[in-house]
């Protein structure tokens, strides 16, 4: 029994070590709410630290894949992660129709998108650091030119 | 099970104090970021210099357009795009679209003349009026061919035009220019007005548009 506790007391220390490490770097949140009748509704948190974790694990083609086709898009989006890092929270873009409301932002250290239009909300929130690992293994993945 | 339980309450009480001990762990990423943030913003306030264009339409369904960009970003994001003439954070300038006037030799001319009005146009479809006051370079055109007057201002520092021209005869050092425009004072740089639309682009260090 004394064997059983000691390896509760592991378990239970790798759970929450596992734990506190997978949400050290925040989440990522999508919600999505169509307003019709039948629409659907996606409320997803996905760790953020599990993101760069799962690009370790996916195949190097599938990178050379997604780096090729944003070949003139991944750098620029890299360069723009790595420095709005360092400015405070702001409010970018900010887009009203009257009907349409589209609104990105910094916040916390994290990207916020919002668009918001009749029968539609979209909420997107993304951690920039995630951002920056994400663009950057897609750059250092890039086929050479 | 008696004999077991306070050694099991042992067990639990050590893994309740290793989570207690563990879970600053992720709280305290967060406080880094955090104050990695805060700081920044103490910063923006000190230095940060943040290029705004706001579109506000007045028409029907009254759209608005609010972009806050600090220049910093822009400066350094600029050479990360190179697309079409845009390259290093330079454009080329097409010769034929000139009209082969020697942009940067005017350039320097308007720099070291006295300030004054240097065109001025009247006629029936537009005003026009290019000056040089207090070491802005000021252009203002007037149209008044369509039924909706636009009026177009532009107010540009004279250092910004001298960066804009100091990279080689056919380019435009766009990073230059910004640069010489993080070290201007709060500025508006462009004013568009007509009927429908107000276009605004201007210069200060807030991170919110007013």
């Amino acid at each position: 029994m004394l064997f059983l506790a000691k390896a509760a007391l592991g378990l239970g220390g790798t759970i929450v070590l596992a734990g506190a490490y997978t949400f050290h770097e925040g989440v990522i949140r999508v919600d999505v709410d169509e307003s019709r009748e039948g629409g659907s509704h996606v409320h997803m948190w996905v760790p953020a630290a599990a993101v760069p974790m799962a690009m370790h694990i996916i195949p190097k083609r599938h990178f050379m894949y997604a780096s090729e086709h944003g070949r003139d898009f991944v750098p620029l989006a890299h360069a723009i992660v790595k420095e709005l890092k360092k400015f405070p929270d702001a409010e970018l873009i900010e887009v009203d129709d009257g009907t349409q409301h589209v609104r990105i932002r910094t916040h916390e250290g994290k990207l916020q998108i919002d668009e918001t239009e009749p029968g539609q909300d979209v909420h997107l929130l993304i951690p920039l650091s995630t951002l920056e690992d994400v663009t950057s293994q897609l750059e250092a993945n890039a086929p050479s030119a | 099970m008696t004999s077991l339980t306070p050694s099991f309450c042992k067990k639990a009480a050590l893994i309740t104090a290793a989570a207690v001990v563990l879970s600053p762990i992720g709280a305290w990423a967060q406080t880094t970021t955090d104050k990695t943030s805060s700081s920044a913003a103490t910063a923006s306030a000190k230095g940060d210099r943040w290029l705004h264009v706001r579109v506000i339409s007045t028409d029907g369904k009254g759209e608005t357009v609010r972009v806050n960009v600090p220049l910093e970003l822009a400066e350094k994001v600029l050479p990360a795009i190179n697309h079409d003439r845009l390259h290093d954070g330079k454009v080329k300038i097409d010769c034929a679209h000139v009209n082969d006037v020697d942009l940067r030799a005017l350039a320097e001319a308007i720099r070291n003349s006295k300030d004054g009005e240097y065109v001025t146009v009247q006629g029936n479809d537009n005003d026009v009026r290019v000056a040089k006051q207090s070491n802005y370079l000021i252009v203002h055109v007037l149209d008044k061919s369509k039924s909706k007057k636009q009026q177009v201002e532009i107010k540009v520092p004279m250092k910004v035009v001298d960066a804009l021209f100091s990279a080689g005869k056919d380019e435009l050092d766009l990073v230059a220019a910004l640069h010489a425009l993080s070290a201007q004072g709060d500025t508006e740089l462009v004013s568009v007005k007509d009927q429908e639309n107000t276009v605004r682009v201007w210069l200060d260090s807030k991170n919110v548009t007013e």
